[in-house]
């Protein structure tokens, strides 16, 4: 992935189209995969998900399992590190705390930038944003409870991810088709293991046997390679989900104010499996 | 259950051939259906009257897996199904051209006819006009991911016209006052009725989508035209495909003796 200057270097207008550009980049020339690609992957996992039912038993319930349980976690936070409560019972969220209500603010802000172009005052914006989902009760009131100096400099961290967001989230068209929150859950061994995520932005139609979504992930912190790594991970759902992965990835860390542009190939796929297998053998991931 | 990878897409999966019914053995299995139903909402007449929903199926069918219940809010997610097949209608109908369009403008309508003169203050409509700009950015962008995943998912130009998209049916019991069930798909076109399905996979869920069947064969009891239902995860594009037979009907009048009388469904059979 190409890490692209810190936004300091760089005119304030040329974040969003450089994304955009390097999005558009080939576009014309999107890759095709191997049909049997998908069904490949999903064979290996199959495999490695019928040794955890063996292990926990037929009877146990479903195993939700996410990037945060298997791709580790490493501070910063990304859309998916959450349990969004659809499944039921997912892997219960988190804990709450000050990165992670951050984390919830600036995805909200992201979202909103998408749908609407425009963000206010941040800390408001968001606020109103969290509070139509009762899935954020919990981070409504961590906010609420904040003492005044630290809501003040909560604020002062959102403007500052939200100056980075405006610079470098492209204005997409609508027909470009961009949904924000899509997400994903790949049910394996009859639906006894299931592995989720959720993409941040997805934009294009899917063309079946051509690769022809692009995915842009947004991390509010933490390293840049794991960021990366979700991203790989969500690709791989998306391919098992459809049977092909988006094209191109774009990662954007609203904090820094850097950005990432790559495209996905077989052996991002075949890499993130086997350790998704590795992961998936080990007990304190499968909680045996 | 088909496997999502390299198999059937959601297209196909509607447009494939239909299943000949045997005139007879459908009319055999429809014969008495109708009585035995409102016999069962008699019995259960306390609480009464009883208009049963996908939901209450549901919620009846998962109490075996300790299912809770939660009351009903407005939320994003909550709303957004509304929202999002309001925005596809405008996309099918030429007046938006892409699902982002469309739900804005259904957005921006919904939350506009709160005020109007004569239109109800309530439900969604109150709720969306009551929100902040932001509150109806984020209902807005649920509500967009929702109508995009379907309009991707379909193949639009291949289905048969007319394509109706989001029309309850409801069959009212003709002997009783005390009971109705509703038929809620997504998409409808000729005899067959898409159905977006969320939360994990579930092993009720022939006998949720059975429901949707039972009820298109009360409201035409006279025909023996075959039909389909199909549930679609578009989190995971799984698909579950219950074509019209006798048997579906028997599953499916299991699930509402279930959800009307709870375990004593087999008594009651």
């Amino acid at each position: 992935m190409v890490l692209v200057a810190p936004l300091s270097d760089r005119h304030p207008a040329h974040g969003r189209d450089e994304v955009l550009a390097l999005l558009r980049d080939g576009a014309g020339q999107r890759p095709r995969f191997d049909p049997g690609l998908a069904g490949g992957l999903r064979a290996w996992l199959e495999d490695a998900a019928c040794l955890v039912v063996q292990a926990r038993g037929e009877d146990a319930p479903p195993l939700f399992l996410g990037p945060r349980q298997l791709l580790g976690q490493a501070g910063g936070w990304f859309r998916s590190e959450e349990g969004d409560g659809e499944g039921g019972a997912e892997d219960g969220g988190a804990t709450m705390s000050t990165p992670l209500v951050t984390a919830c603010l600036v995805h909200v802000l992201f979202r909103q930038l998408v749908t609407t172009g425009a963000v206010g005052d941040p800390l408001v914006d968001g606020l109103a944003a969290l509070r139509v989902d009762p899935g954020r009760a919990d981070a409504v009131r961590h906010v609420e409870a904040l003492p005044v100096g630290a809501r003040a400099a909560l604020a002062a961290t959102l403007a500052n991810h939200v100056g980075h967001l405006i610079d470098l989230t492209p204005r997409f068209a609508p027909g470009w088709l961009p949904r924000t929150d899509d997400r994903v859950a790949i049910p394996l061994a009859g639906g006894r293991v299931v592995l989720h995520g959720v993409f941040d932005l997805l934009v294009g139609a899917p063309v079946a046997g051509t690769a022809s979504l692009c995915a842009v992930g947004l991390t509010s912190g933490g390293p840049w390679a794991r960021a990366r790594r979700v991203l790989h991970y969500l690709a791989l759902l998306e391919t098992l989900r459809s049977g092909t992965p988006p094209f191109r990835l774009a990662l954007l860390h609203s904090a820094a104010g850097h950005y990432g542009v790559e495209d996905i190939r077989e052996e991002h796929l075949r890499a993130m499996v086997s350790h998704l297998v590795r992961r998936l053998a080990d007990p304190a991931v499968t909680g045996d | 259950m088909t496997d999502p990878v390299g198999s059937e897409r959601l297209t196909d999966a509607l447009l494939a051939p239909l299943t000949s019914l045997d005139a007879t053995a459908w009319g055999a299995a429809l014969e008495g259906v109708p009585e035995n139903l409102s016999r069962w909402a008699a019995r259960r007449a306390a609480g009464g009257p009883w208009r049963l929903t996908d939901y209450q199926i549901r919620r009846a069918l998962s109490s075996e897996e300790g299912g809770s219940e939660t009351p009903f809010a407005w939320s994003t997610r909550t709303a957004r199904r509304a929202l999002g097949l309001a925005g596809l209608q405008m996309v099918l109908a030429g007046d938006a051209r892409s699902p982002v369009e469309g739900v804005r403008a259904a957005v921006a309508r919904a939350a506009g006819w709160a005020g109007e003169e004569g239109h109800p203050r309530w439900g969604m409509e109150r709720w969306l006009a009551e929100l902040p700009a932001p509150g109806r950015a984020a209902v807005g962008a649920e509500a967009v991911t929702w109508a995009t995943r379907l309009w991707c998912a379909l193949d639009w130009k291949a289905l048969t016209s007319p394509i109706i998209i989001g029309r309850d049916h409801w069959w009212e019991s003709p002997h009783s006052s005390l009971l109705a069930l509703r038929s809620r798909a997504d998409v409808r076109t000729g005899a067959v009725h898409l159905v977006c399905l969320s939360g994990p996979r579930r092993h009720t869920v022939r006998a949720e989508l059975s429901v949707v069947a039972l009820v298109e064969a009360l409201r035409s009891p006279g025909s023996a035209a075959p039909g389909r239902v199909v549930g679609w995860w578009p989190d995971s594009g799984h698909l579950v495909r219950v074509d019209m037979e006798p048997a579906v009907l028997a599953t499916g009048m299991a699930a509402v003796g279930k959800a009307l009388l709870g375990g004593s469904t087999g008594a009651a059979a």
